[in-house]
């Protein structure tokens, strides 16, 4: 306790440096958590997708069509619990730069197949008697402004009706949420049959199916039955499990990872060399009193944990506030009305900083604990 | 009014002199400017790089035309008939036999591997013919030969060829059921068509069941950037729903993708230039205070409180600046012409390069010269205040 008191006091005895390093702490697992969340909202989709889920595009290209005969040739295999297919719309609301994630899909087996994506039973009946309906994720509908109910125009980038217009009437049935907090909700979905009867070109074409398997296990043995199925037609199939189409569509981007990793680096190392230098400097200062303190009897360990402990603190203390600031930062983003996915700071940011921290706080605090603990009573009172 | 500049002066002198006395801490503050600086540039560098690639594309003598409402090429289509109309618009230059100058292209998206990667990415192949290459301008095969009209033959951008893999020249490549041959690899002067697969526009017709539809029409301009005459015939004629831009309009456009990355690039240095900031300023407010005898000493003699001010403020800024330039460099020589891929608006990949101009360069030591000139502030403020009397009582 008496050890508790003095290494406080020695913390706070200069205040404006106290409050710079920590400062600079704070910024950098400010910067940790923020893009480390963004980081894990990234990744989500990887890690979120099902394992039993498979996704069968055009061979050439995801973004050339399939016939929807297919989808039922698909249904003919084994080791499959059910088909379902859905179509890129370009759609966008209002402003041709409000595009979102929108799909004509079969709403009964698409239901099945994204078992995510919850509904109330009432709003999923609704959804499945409405031939204009739409469902959309909590995310984009908060976006919008959309509530059930509403009656909303939507265009297509890619697609015109048969009059030559390129915008549809839809009906909000429907504001999904998801299974887990990450699950993706600025999606919107509609029935395909609304669309190809509408559409004007390429009808009874289909983007790709997703198909759930009856057991991970067997993911091979169905993709290679699919992708056989349909060899040598000239639209040829690739099927790939979900979380590896995913993880290949985040790449298109590019190593967004590699990015966001060396910036949280060059953080870290700016303030390990800033922290680092301003405990080796305020030990110095310090010489003849630790000689005192070994003169008073101090045992030259417990001086040694007493400066490690007080790095410590000044590290926690900094990384907790940054971590702290992290929530709120999150809060705003997930708030704000921008196309962003869902980030949350998750227990494993949080083990991660702190993990970081003790380390930091270690390694900035060893090196003058060391001096400390090797300091000779008399050359540190004489060094004056 | 010249006593005190050279007073300031010497402090100066005196101060950059015993740097090397505080050496650790004044690296220290150094390392953190350096680290700011080289990340804010390396993004600055990539969206720069990426604006150039694409702003370099687009030529102000090409009017673009694309279904109206589609907003990229991949979405658009243009019927045959509709290709026929546009096609005698007024403003349209001629060619040698007195035809108009325009090009039906096609813009499809196949699968490619990127190098870094490995992962399946989207490419662009378009569809084209010899007036498309005449309309382009630095259009010119590197390597190999042009593809025979009416063959499965295809060339390669050199971007493609050097960042993914399965399209060497001689390689076979399959899409459905058609193989097709790499036969040549040609460069547009580091434009974004040098991202892309060029085939016979009738063979990837027939390949993308796309009858005798096309996604674009080029068309050469009598006067460059003058592209009223189309503009008119298009809202004239109820037959026609397209959009026409010239093509540096649009890929002006294409070019804002990566405009977020700037962003992004900003805020993030800014808020760890918050952090070097702390750290500038515990270097110089401890850099006074070991100084606080010597000070008060030059005061004692009769220097001004406004050279010790000056003195501290010219310590930091000429930290901050080292700090800036050592930045700039390490970006420079690390990311500078570097080349990369990324989804482009169209969907498809891109290759671009980094690009360090010399305007960016400014951003980099404007932003150093902030932290040096805040961090130096106040520690300045600190030292024209230091009594005379610490002078004879040997420390703070």
């Amino acid at each position: 306790m008496k050890d508790f008191y003095l290494i406080f006091k020695n913390l706070t005895r200069k205040p404006l440096r106290l409050f710079l390093t920590m400062f600079a702490t704070f910024v950098a697992f400010l910067i940790y958590g923020t893009l480390t969340s963004f980081q894990v909202a990234i990744d989500s989709g990887v890690d979120l997708a099902a394992d039993d889920r498979l996704i069968a595009v055009n061979k050439i290209n995801f973004t050339q069509p399939l016939p929807i005969s297919y989808v039922n040739r698909v249904k003919g295999l084994d080791n499959i619990t059910d088909v379902t297919h859905l179509n890129w719309f370009g759609g966008y609301y209002q402003d041709p730069q409000n595009f979102m994630a929108m799909f004509a899909v079969d709403e009964q087996t698409f239901l099945t197949v994204y078992n995510e994506i919850v509904l109330s039973p009432d709003e999923r009946q609704a959804w499945l008697n409405s031939r204009q309906g739409l469902i959309a994720g909590e995310s984009i509908a908060k976006q919008h402004g959309w509530s059930v109910g509403d009656r909303i125009p939507i265009s297509s980038n890619i697609f015109s009706k048969v009059d030559g217009s390129s915008s549809w009437e839809f009906d909000v049935i429907g504001i999904y949420t998801g299974t887990d907090a990450q699950t993706d909700t600025t999606s919107v979905y509609f029935h395909y049959d609304y669309f190809n009867e509408t559409q004007s070109f390429g009808r009874d074409f289909i983007g790709f199916m997703g198909v759930r398997t009856t057991d991970p296990k067997l993911n091979e043995a169905v993709i290679k039955s699919i992708d056989d199925l349909f060899a040598n037609t000239p639209y040829e199939t690739e099927t790939v499990p979900e979380k590896v189409f995913n993880k290949a569509f985040i790449e298109q981007i590019g190593n967004l990872s590699l990015i966001l990793g060396s910036v949280v680096f060059a953080a870290f190392f700016i303030i390990l060399v800033i922290v680092g230098n301003s405990m080796v400097l305020s030990i110095r200062e310090r010489t003849a009193e630790i000689g005192v303190l070994k003169t008073l009897g101090f045992k030259s360990r417990r001086i040694f944990f007493m400066v490690l402990a007080e790095s410590l603190l000044l590290a926690l203390a900094g990384g907790m506030l940054g971590l702290l600031a992290t929530n709120l930062t999150v809060a705003a983003f997930n708030q704000a009305p921008i196309q962003l996915p869902v980030l949350v700071v998750t227990n494993g940011i949080v083990g991660e900083a702190t993990l970081i921290m003790v380390a930091l706080g270690l390694v900035t605090g060893i090196l003058p604990a060391i001096n400390a603990l090797r300091l000779n009573i008399i050359t540190a009172l004489s060094r004056q | 009014m010249s006593r005190m500049l050279s007073q300031i002066w010497t402090v100066i002198v005196m101060n950059v002199r015993s740097l090397p006395q505080r050496l650790w801490m004044s690296l220290a503050a150094i390392f953190a400017v350096a680290v700011v600086v080289a990340v804010l540039l390396s993004f600055l560098a990539m969206s720069n790089g990426f604006d150039i690639t694409l702003s370099g594309t687009g030529s102000d003598d090409v009017a673009i035309v694309t279904r109206s409402g589609s907003q990229s090429e991949l979405n658009s289509v243009i019927g045959r008939d509709s290709v026929n109309i546009v096609s005698t618009a007024p403003g349209i230059a001629a060619m040698e036999n007195g035809q108009p100058f325009y090009s039906a292209e096609l813009y499809v998206v196949v699968d490619g591997r990127k190098k870094s990667s490995g992962t399946e990415v989207n490419i662009p192949m378009r569809g084209i013919s010899a007036t498309g290459f005449d309309l382009r301008k630095n259009v010119s095969i590197a390597e190999g030969r042009m593809f025979v009209p009416g063959t499965s033959e295809l060339i390669v951008g050199q971007g493609v060829l050097n960042q993914f893999d399965g399209f060497e020249l001689g390689q076979e490549v399959k899409f459905g059921k058609t193989r097709w041959t790499v036969v040549g690899v040609f460069s547009t002067g580091g434009s974004a068509f040098e991202s892309e697969l060029w085939a016979d526009a009738r063979m990837v017709q027939d390949l993308f069941n796309r009858g005798n539809s096309f996604q674009t029409i080029r068309i050469k301009l009598a006067e460059p950037g003058n592209i009223a005459g189309i503009e008119a015939m298009i809202e004239s004629d109820p037959r026609l729903i397209l959009d026409v831009d010239t093509e540096s309009g649009y890929f002006a456009t294409q070019g804002k993708a990566l405009q977020g990355i700037v962003i992004f690039g900003w805020i993030i240095s800014i808020v760890m230039g918050l952090g070097a900031l702390a750290g500038a300023l515990n270097t110089m407010y401890t850099s006074v205070a070991s100084r606080a005898a010597e000070i008060a000493t030059l005061r004692a003699i009769g220097f001004s409180n406004t050279s010790a001010f000056f003195g501290t403020l010219v310590e930091s800024i000429v930290l901050s600046l080292i700090g800036g330039v050592i930045g700039a460099l390490v970006s420079y020589s690390f990311m500078d012409g570097l080349t990369t891929a990324t989804m482009g608006a169209s969907f498809t990949q891109v290759v671009f390069t980094f690009e360090l101009s010399p305007q960016l360069f400014q951003n980099g030591i404007l932003m150093a010269l902030a932290i040096g000139l805040i961090g130096g502030f106040f520690p300045a403020w600190r030292a024209a205040r230091v009594p005379v009397i610490v002078a004879f009582r040997g420390s703070m």
